[in-house]
């Protein structure tokens, strides 16, 4: 059910803004309403004015808003470790932590700079070690000799190797050396070893024939070739090292410092957000007024903590709700245990309206009794009756899990009670070994009383809808809307006892002054209903025969199981034929979670509440501590 | 006789099935569109699901015109 809400003014001395602030905060029952329409008067709008921060307040929230800046900046730079917590108290370090706050972001700055420096260098490293190692056999066959010179190089394709070779005993007149070797990362990369006189020569012409040159750093000197190779193995496990060093360093300070820092930011968190809030207050020349939304059982509550805290200088007026307030009232959902869990569903549409009514109590009651009218088989009630007895066993916090195993659960007795009415216990199992007869009817047989007993339920729903429709319309003194609705259930009414006169459940008689009834009703529903109104009732019928689908899924439902067992009996053998069975029985009961929820929300979402319920309400959103 | 039973079994396939791919149709739009809202704004589901189920009532109506011919036509 929709909680009854108050519409709520607190009025006091300017100076106690903030602490009146605080306690509703901790107090976290009241919702402010930033706009001042409809709690104060015209005549008094030109005294009523935003309120104003004092001097000093707003040097403190830009100096807290800073600092927050700076920790913040702090914390990209360190890691995300697993950190104590501090128990610190935060205002009496505020001034200390505004000190060393510059200072320990420059210490991390700079170690976060260097680490970077050095992953660069690593990854560079990586990729020489990636070519050296690939040329380090060739090195080690190669005579080292002062009038050599070795040049190191990528080989994309493979074919560009005859080529290469060509070329250089061009160049070098027969005199050079070509190794190649695949390297780690699939390359292939090759040493030409040459005379020095013929060096520049072939660099030339390697860059003319676009055959990438390794270049290295200026740091690796005029080292030789093997040189090279143990200098990059050495400057790798030295970076390496410098790395773990600073990631040492970062997660001693971390640890030391982030739990404090952490507390401080929490802190200026909330007190930010305190004066935040103080925006949505408003000011004459010596008060403040704060409005707003709460719950009124809160209200005694609420009066009781503001005398105990401020006296007599705070005080809470309950205004009187307008008819232009209605829109603005924040929605608060509280239903009875049983129903809880069924706003599981309900979250699923918008809120409804304050002047309307709660979805879930409908849905509470309707909701099981569709599910076991579809599913009605005791047997698929026990699978997943066991199911659900699961899932709450395993989730024992408050959740949707919990709220669907609960949900799973009432449906599922509800499908039990079909069934046992169905006579069906995994299909018809109950007939082939014990030649029970269902209690009420066999639904494989009997579709038309199926039928007609799911139109039924649909007529039963739909005027429930619109006699609820007609009733709210009626509270709200909306009397067109009242009439029309009314008009409509008589209408459905005559309708269905004209068709019942047809096919001889009534006197034949009957129907003419039924027809001429309704004759005589039309006008009235155009005056009422608007030159649509026909159409809406043409609709509502429609609606009534969508409660069809209720008999049409059931049906088949219990063919799959009939086919299932009917398959167990072919095989001839025990074990196949319940394997076989059982498969088929899982998928029907895989189907019979998943399709009678679906169809029974959508009788409910689309054909039901359209009958009733206003949607537009806006959730209740308390002042609460972050 | 046999071959009006034909017929009649015929009409009443008929009178399902040609909804059915009229619903499955309606559905495949509707689904990819509401598809991907959801992935914008997730709390239009309970939209979406009410899209989604619309046309199924083709289906509900193809079915009760069936049974009746099955059940009423002679």
């Amino acid at each position: 059910m929709i909680v009854r809400m108050s519409k709520i003014e607190i009025v006091g001395e300017k100076p106690l803004l903030q602490g009146v602030l605080a306690l509703l905060r901790e107090l976290g029952i009241f919702q402010i309403e930033p706009a001042t329409v409809g709690f104060i008067e015209k005549e008094w709008e030109k005294d009523v004015r935003s309120f104003m921060l004092d001097e000093k307040t707003v040097f403190e929230r830009l100096f807290l808003e800073e600092l927050r800046q700076k920790i913040e900046l702090l914390f990209a730079e360190l890691p995300a470790l697993a950190v104590r917590k501090s128990y610190i108290e935060p205002v009496s370090i505020l001034d200390t932590v505004s000190k060393t706050i510059d200072r320990h972001r420059e210490s991390a700055t700079d170690l976060s700079k260097r680490r970077e420096v050095l992953v660069k260098e690593r990854a560079e490293l990586g990729r020489y070690s990636i070519f050296l190692n690939a040329l380090a056999s060739l090195v080690q066959t190669t005579a080292e000799t002062p009038d050599l010179d070795f040049i190191g190089l990528t080989i994309r394709e493979p074919d560009m190797v005859g080529h290469l070779r060509e070329a250089l005993s061009r160049i070098t007149n027969w005199k050079y050396e070509l190794q190649t070797e695949p390297a780690e990362d699939g390359t292939l990369v090759g040493l030409i070893t040459v005379e020095k006189t013929a060096s520049d020569k072939v660099k030339k012409s390697l860059s003319d024939e676009h055959v990438p040159e390794l270049t290295f750093p200026e740091s690796f000197g005029k080292l030789t070739f093997p040189e090279k190779v143990t200098f990059v193995k050495k400057r790798a496990d030295q970076v390496l090292r410098e790395i773990q060093a600073i990631d040492a360093e970062l997660a001693r300070f971390t640890r030391r410092w982030v739990p404090i820092y952490q507390r401080v930011k929490e802190w200026i968190d909330d007190r930010l957000s305190l004066l935040n809030t103080t925006a949505y207050a408003f000011e004459t020349r010596m008060c403040f007024f704060i409005h707003g939304w709460m719950q009124s059982e809160d209200l005694p509550r609420l009066k009781q903590r503001l005398r105990d805290d401020f006296g007599a200088r705070v005080m809470v007026e309950e205004k009187e709700m307008h008819e232009e307030d209605l829109e603005q009232v924040p929605i608060v959902l509280k239903n009875p245990p049983y129903f809880k869990p069924f706003e599981l569903f309900t979250g699923l549409l918008p809120l409804p309206a304050y002047t309307s009514y709660d979805p879930t109590p409908f849905i509470g009651i309707f909701f099981p009794i569709f599910f076991g009218m579809i599913l009605g088989d005791a047997g698929y009630a026990l699978v997943l009756g066991t199911l659900a007895f699961v899932l709450l066993k395993k989730n024992r916090h408050q959740g949707p899990v919990r709220d669907g195993a609960k949900i799973l659960m009432i449906a599922s007795a509800y499908s039990a009670f079909f069934g046992i009415l169905f006579g069906e216990f995994f299909g018809d199992l109950p007939e082939r070994l014990f030649h029970m007869e269902p209690l009420c009817m066999e639904r494989r047989t009997a579709i038309v009383p199926m039928l007609a007993f799911s139109v039924a339920v649909g007529v039963a729903h739909i005027i429930l809808g619109l006699i609820l429709g007609a009733m709210n319309a009626f509270k709200h003194k909306i009397m067109k809307e009242a009439a029309y609705k009314a008009l409509s259930v008589v209408i459905i009414v005559f309708l269905i006892v004209i068709i019942a006169s047809l096919f001889g459940y009534f006197p034949l008689v009957l129907a003419r002054p039924v027809v001429l009834s309704i004759l005589f009703l039309t006008p009235f529903l155009f005056f009422t209903g608007g030159l649509l109104a026909p159409l809406e009732l043409l609709k509502s019928i429609g609606n009534i025969i969508s409660y069809v689908r209720i008999a049409a899924i059931g049906l088949t439902s219990v063919l799959l199981a009939f086919v299932a067992n009917n398959l167990a009996g072919v095989t001839g053998d025990v074990v196949t034929g319940v394997a076989v069975a059982g498969l088929i029985h899982l998928l029907n009961i895989i189907l019979g979670v998943f399709s009678p929820t679906i169809h029974s929300l959508r009788l409910h979402y689309v054909e039901f509440f359209s009958k009733f319920i206003e949607h537009g309400g806006k959730k209740f959103a308390p002042l609460k501590k972050t | 006789m046999n071959y009006e039973k034909v017929l009649i079994a015929f009409c009443a396939a008929l009178a399902i099935g040609i909804p059915a791919l009229a619903t499955a149709w309606a559905q495949s739009r509707i689904g990819a569109a509401g598809a991907g809202t959801l992935a914008e704004k997730p709390e239009l589901t309970g939209t979406i699901v009410i899209l989604v189920a619309i046309p199924e009532t083709m289906v509900i109506l193809g079915f009760v015109v069936a049974t009746m011919i099955l059940f009423t036509v002679k």
